[in-house]
């Protein structure tokens, strides 16, 4: 097998850059401010004053940072932290902020949309009030796209006609339609989004459209009295008081309006946490497992991935090339369909596993079987991964190194074990700690294989392969609707553990690091 | 094997490295072949049965077997003719490079800076990164939501249903992921090369772009591939962020395929999307291939 | 190393600051490209918009390709672009964060139970029907579209699940279900099938399936109030008539006669019937597409009643139905589209042979009654059936009533299991543990604290 050259990446070799290179870079710095004052243009529009002033403290702030000759650190981690800062840390901090609020289903907006949708929510037709046949018109002589519109409406028992004015906002009867214009239905639903939005005073009610072609009479049956901060429905006579601590609207027996609306509320989320029976009967031993699961997924990935790296790194093995594209295979097939293929072939009656071997095991329905089965189908789609990195760290340990370690004598084993091994760990060791930390929250690997169970008869909360990822994730989602601010709250938990554990590995990265200095 | 070295350059160390590592490699051992065999049976057992379903006509999850009952590709052209496969192919292909060439240039700089230099928060900014991975993707999802909400509203071009927005999405994430990958191979690289090199005047640019990469060169391309793939297969983000049909990519649109009363009967077709999809991850990595296992990087002498 | 000597030799252009910062060329290239193709979009996408209304349909894959049509008659007659967009994975979640931000869709396709967190959340408006329209639709699928007193949605499609038999196989429809496990068992015992019948479970469980054979054998998850209307207060999980019940589910399991079983789950429960491995299915319309692909003589009637039980029981009815975004942008459309596509005969008829459910329209319900007669099997099927409930205290019964049914079947204890359900659910529906436990002779519960919190 025959190696093409390397092409070097960046720079050619010993190519003067010189005045090209500061062509470029004013080209490029001058497209970076083309691109500002492009972003700039919606802002203004949109009046995000804030916005725009960020946009130029960053504009400013890169400008700076290449046009000076120090900070060079800063110059290099710039381009990945904007995105970084943006896009991910920015909606960390954002939803770490839910953990103080009662933020979930019920309760994800203003108090002002609550009441806006309690209210439009009992809006009924008032009795006695026909179901209008629509029209819609405007009058001769003004244009369909944007004269004052003029809702026709027919009462359908006596094909009387009335007429209801968007301008002044009175409603006439209506003769004959010969003053207006009716409009055809492609320009009745260019004016659909003004339609809805009209409210026409009639009798006790306003005139509301349903569609293009109904209307009706409709009064809200509950209604918000600022003063006295209730809502009262107008037909049971029924008073909810708005309770700001809660954010929800409830009687004085307690019954309450299921929308809500978001209200801080300190650290009541993380009490829960503590004091909540059923989080805390399971959370030790869902945790345990949860490190385990971590601990090794990435060992059995990295020994066996570094195994068959090593077993393919010969430079004169034949069909290398051929293993090589076969075992990145599991890597690049969809997540998803392997796992609903594995998941099959474990099934205990049916599966494949089960068949092959012989074997009557109910994989999925025991503890430690599924720990098991899971364990395997991490093993499965990890190795690659593992496998490609430890061949790159292989390819960078110096053959010279391993030379001259040969020369003085040392066997092949000798040479893997004191010379290659501890290089490809060092290059390695910071990834399996990002490793492990990631395979720590590895949501997907347990949810969609196994989804938590078994679960032991007598909790339904807490299975046997279970990550405190996927376990808050039932907490918080699988009761009432979803409950983000006790999910951030126990992540928050989780963060810490993780960071905890991920920082004392990283102590001896560290250590390591220095070693090599 | 032969390993060509630009001509222009002096050999400081007299033997070529071809007799070097002729000398450090000993016979083809049959155990390596036992192993690759082995290996690559554990990988492909689940993907055969993919195969088989994909090139049985009649394809569906309780007919496959693991060996096909018929043969045909009905399935393949049925991809093309009754969905908008070829599309979605071209999205995520789109995506995926844009996002993978851009994120393998931000993380390379950035572990350049975290192994080559000593300033103010670089061991908080490192501790940074690996705790921002941490956090779970789906209560962010939100917080993501609206954001790009606010940039819909503004940027239309780089908002919902574009894949722009998606690209920049992963950007956001490729920092971390790939930085702590790439900083472990940067502290490989003896530092008194760079040294030397600055001491002869050289800039910290020509540093980091004519020896630093040159030498990584096998993890960039593995972190360019781990990047790639890691963007096709994406589904959280992809899944709410596109649900336009022609914005879609295949990891959505696959997953589309087989949902609650399809999944039996598209099983096959769905199936046969995975393989092809597999196939430009398995053609970028033959490619680079030879960047991950050209072993010029073994010139890198410590000292 | 021979690569840096090359390029040491060369200091003089080391000093040349254009050299200096690649990264920002880096950088200003990363916003040049963006900016390029930021540019593109905006011209592109910005001057239509506004001429034309445009009306965006959420749905999931299979709606979503069925409504193509009624979309596109639509869209001409109206002179809007109709987008109907398939959302394959968390429809429901994406559809209320959509919401949340003032973005998503104009119109949502999915089932009456999502309608409790839909309005809770303020996602959706009321879709007031007309006593027209609400003439011309099946009642219950009007009663399950109401909540709190008022219309949420157009309703076009009930489903529930039926015992569907082969009747290659088993000529004769079984009265009860000990009668169809009789006929299951002895053609295993020939060889002709390798299962008795096949109905979801799965190892965690299927709730939704489930609760037709637990509603025959006498059990309810909530009981129901004067009006009919669910009360949240009276869980039915802990009584002396859900252990009955379950206990004919651990006499079926595993460890009894083997009909139920956790391998057979959501996934293969279908070929399981198709392939002709069992004689017997319990699943609903979406099956029989299948069914029929692959030649299976097969007849369709309601899930028997056990052995000495009333059989009064039935499944889940669940509705189909169009919603109305409160954030629609041009609502009135929006409700135009809805009131159309769920009222108009043709239009039922065409989501109906793309996706065969029995239609909540009355008039296309009759169009089929010779062409497809087992769409009025499955309603008849469904004729003792409830409604599914849209209180969002249904929503904690799923999971964990699935994993119980999976436990007890894989032949866990049932009073105990029972015990454990029961605390569990009502300590996240705000009821007392412990009064939730109501049947005589209940183990001890002293060691499990109470997971109410007040």
């Amino acid at each position: 097998m025959t190696v093409p050259p390397r092409k070097p990446l960046g720079n050619p070799l010993g190519t003067p850059l010189g005045s090209a290179g500061v062509l470029a870079k004013a080209l490029l710095l001058g497209l970076a401010l083309a691109l500002a004052i492009w972003g700039a243009f919606p802002l203004v529009e949109h009046r995000d004053w804030l916005a725009l002033a960020v946009l130029v403290a960053a504009t400013v702030l890169i400008f700076w940072g290449y046009l000076s000759p120090r900070r060079i650190p800063a110059k290099y981690l710039l381009p990945g932290t904007v995105f970084l800062i943006a896009f991910q840390v920015l909606p960390i901090l954002y939803t770490v902020s839910t953990a103080f609020t009662n933020f979930g289903d019920g309760h994800r907006g203003s108090k002002e949309s609550a009441i806006h949708s309690i209210e439009e929510a009992s809006v009924s037709p008032v009795p006695g009030t026909p179901d209008y046949r629509l029209n819609l018109a405007v009058p001769q002589g003004s244009s369909p796209a944007d004269g004052p519109l003029v809702l026709v409406l027919t009462d359908p028992a006596t094909g009387k006609e009335r007429a209801a004015r968007a301008d002044t906002g009175t409603v006439t009867d209506l003769p004959s339609r010969a003053t207006l214009t009716v409009l055809t239905d492609p320009q009745a639903a260019r004016r659909g989004a003004e339609l809805a939005a009209l409210r026409i005073a009639d009798g006790p009610g306003h005139i509301r459209t349903e569609g293009l072609e109904r209307a009706y009479v409709g009064a809200p049956a509950r209604s918000y009295d600022a003063s006295s901060d209730t809502l009262r429905d107008a037909t049971t006579g029924t008073v909810w008081k708005a309770d700001g601590t809660t954010g929800t609207f409830v009687t004085d027996d307690g019954e309450r309006i299921s929308s809500g609306w978001r209200v801080g509320v300190g650290l009541g989320n993380f009490a829960d946490v503590l004091t909540n029976p059923t989080i805390s009967r399971y959370f030790g031993q869902t945790l345990l497992w949860n490190i385990a699961f971590a601990v090794l997924t990435v060992l059995i990935t990295f020994v066996l991935g570094l195994f068959v790296a090593l077993s393919l790194h010969h430079p004169r093995m034949r069909g290398r090339w051929f293993y090589r594209a076969l075992l990145i295979l599991p890597y690049a097939m969809p997540a998803f369909a392997m796992l609903m293929v594995w998941a099959d072939m474990f099934n205990k009656d049916f599966g494949l596993i089960n068949r092959l071997f012989g074997l009557d095991v109910n994989w999925l329905g025991e503890p430690w079987t599924a720990r098991a089965a899971v364990l395997l189908v991490q093993l499965w789609m990890g190795y690659p991964y593992m496998f490609l990195v430890a061949t790159g760290a292989l390819q960078a340990v110096p053959d010279e190194v391993k030379e001259a370690a040969r020369v003085d004598g040392a066997g092949r084993w000798t040479i893997l074990r004191k010379v290659t091994l501890p290089l490809v760990l060092v290059a390695l060791f910071p990834l399996l700690i990002a490793s492990f930390a990631f395979n720590f929250n590895n949501f997907n690997a347990i949810y969609l294989t196994t989804a938590g169970g078994p679960f032991p008869p007598d909790s339904p909360m807490a299975g046997a392969t279970d990550l405190l990822i996927t376990y808050t994730y039932r907490l918080a989602f699988g009761g009432q609707g979803a409950q983000y601010g006790l999910a951030a709250a126990i992540s928050l938990f989780i963060f810490v553990i993780v960071a905890v554990i991920s920082l004392v590995s990283f102590r001896r990265a560290r250590a390591m690091e220095e070693v090599n200095g | 094997m032969a390993t060509p070295i630009p001509p222009a350059v002096p050999h400081p160390t007299g033997p070529s490295p071809s007799r070097r590592r002729g000398g450090v490699a000993h016979r083809v051992g049959w155990w390596r072949h036992a192993v690759a065999l082995l290996c690559a049976v554990f990988a492909l057992i689940p993907i055969v049965f993919v195969v088989s379903a994909a090139f049985n006509p009649r394809g569906t999850l309780g007919s496959t077997t693991l060996w096909p009952s018929g043969a045909g590709l009905e399935n393949f052209r049925k991809l093309f003719t009754s969905t908008d496969y070829g599309r979605w192919f071209g999205n995520s292909l789109l995506i995926s490079a844009a996002a993978g060439a851009l994120s393998m240039f931000a993380s390379a700089c950035g572990a350049y800076a975290f192994s080559r230099f000593r300033f103010r928060g670089r061991r908080a900014g490192m501790t940074g990164l690996l705790l921002v991975q941490m956090f779970p993707q789906f209560l962010a999802v939100v917080a993501i939501y609206l954001m790009f909400t606010w940039i819909t509203a503004r940027y239309p071009g780089i908002g919902f249903n574009t894949s722009w927005a998606l690209i920049l999405l992963y950007m956001g994430g490729a920092l971390g992921a790939n930085t702590w990958l790439m900083k472990g191979f940067f502290d490989t690289v003896p530092k008194s090369l760079d040294e030397s090199a600055k001491v002869d005047g050289a800039s910290h640019a020509q540093v980091f772009f004519t020896i630093m990469l040159p030498l990584v060169s096998p993890v960039l391309a593995v972190t360019g591939l781990l990047s790639f793939i890691g963007t096709m297969n994406e589904f959280l983000l992809a899944n709410i962020f596109l649900t336009d049909p022609e914005a879609k990519t295949l990891a959505v649109g696959l997953y589309g395929m087989i949902q609650e009363g399809n999944r039996d009967a598209n099983f096959g077709l769905f199936c046969a999307g995975s393989l092809l999809m597999a196939i430009p991850i398995v053609a970028l990595f033959l490619y680079l291939q030879r960047f991950i296992v050209s072993g010029l990087t073994s010139g890198a002498v410590k000292g | 190393m021979n690569e840096h000597r090359a390029r040491s030799r060369a200091p003089d252009r080391a000093a040349n600051p254009g050299l200096r910062r690649p990264c920002a060329l880096g950088a200003a290239l990363l916003g040049a490209v963006l900016a390029l193709t930021g540019c593109g979009g905006d011209a592109g996408s910005g001057g239509s918009a506004s001429a034309r209304p445009v009306v965006t349909v959420w749905a999931d894959d299979q709606r979503a390709a069925a409504l193509k049509d009624f979309a596109r008659t639509f869209g001409e007659k109206y002179g809007a672009r109709v987008s109907v967009q398939a959302v394959s994975k968390d429809l429901q979640t994406n559809f209320v964060t959509a919401s949340q931000a003032g973005e998503g869709p104009d119109v949502v396709v999915g089932a009456n139970d999502w309608i409790g967190n839909l309005v809770q959340n303020g996602a959706i408006d009321p879709v007031r029907l007309s006593t027209s329209q609400r003439d011309s639709l099946e009642p219950r699928a009007v009663k399950a579209v109401t909540f709190n007193g008022q219309t949420y949605g157009m309703p076009y499609a009930l489903e529930n699940v039926a015992l569907i038999r082969n009747t290659a196989l088993v000529p004769d429809a079984p009265a009860t279900i000990e009668e169809a496990v009789a006929v299951g068992q002895r053609l295993k015992g020939e060889g002709k099938v390798s299962e008795i019948m096949s109905v979801p479970v799965g190892q965690a469980g299927d709730a939704y399936h489930a609760y037709a054979l637990y509603s025959q054998a006498g059990g309810y998850l909530f009981g129901r109030d004067a009006q009919g209307e669910y009360n949240p207060a009276d869980l039915g999980l802990g009584t002396e008539a859900s252990v009955r019940a379950l206990e004919k589910f651990r006499a079926l399991g595993e460890k009894g006669v083997g009909a139920l079983k956790r391998t057979i789950g959501p996934d293969n429960a279908i070929p399981t019937f198709t392939t002709g491995k069992a004689p017997f299915l319990i699943s609903g319309p979406w099956a029989v597409p299948d069914i029929k692909k692959a030649g299976i003589a097969y007849d369709i009637q309601a899930v028997p009643r056990f052995e000495g039980t009333g059989g009064k029981g039935g499944p889940f009815i669940g509705v189909q139905a169009f919603y109305v975004a409160a954030k629609a942008k041009n609502k009135a459309l929006a409700q135009e589209f809805v009131a159309q596509a769920g009222g108009s005969e043709r239009t039922a008829i065409a989501l109906t042979e793309a996706n065969p459910r029995p239609p909540a329209l009355k008039a296309a319900l009759a169009h089929f009654k010779d062409s497809n007669p087992d769409l009025g099997k499955f309603l008849a099927a469904g004729a003792d059936g409830v409604i599914q409930p849209a209180i969002p205290q249904m929503n904690v019964v799923w999971d964990p009533f699935g994993k119980a049914e999976a436990a007890i079947i894989g032949g866990a204890p049932v009073r105990s299991t029972v015990v454990s359900l029961t605390r569990a659910v009502a300590g996240q529906i705000g009821l007392d543990p412990d009064k939730a436990v109501r049947f005589a002779g209940a183990p001890a519960t002293t060691n499990h604290p109470a997971a109410g919190k007040d």
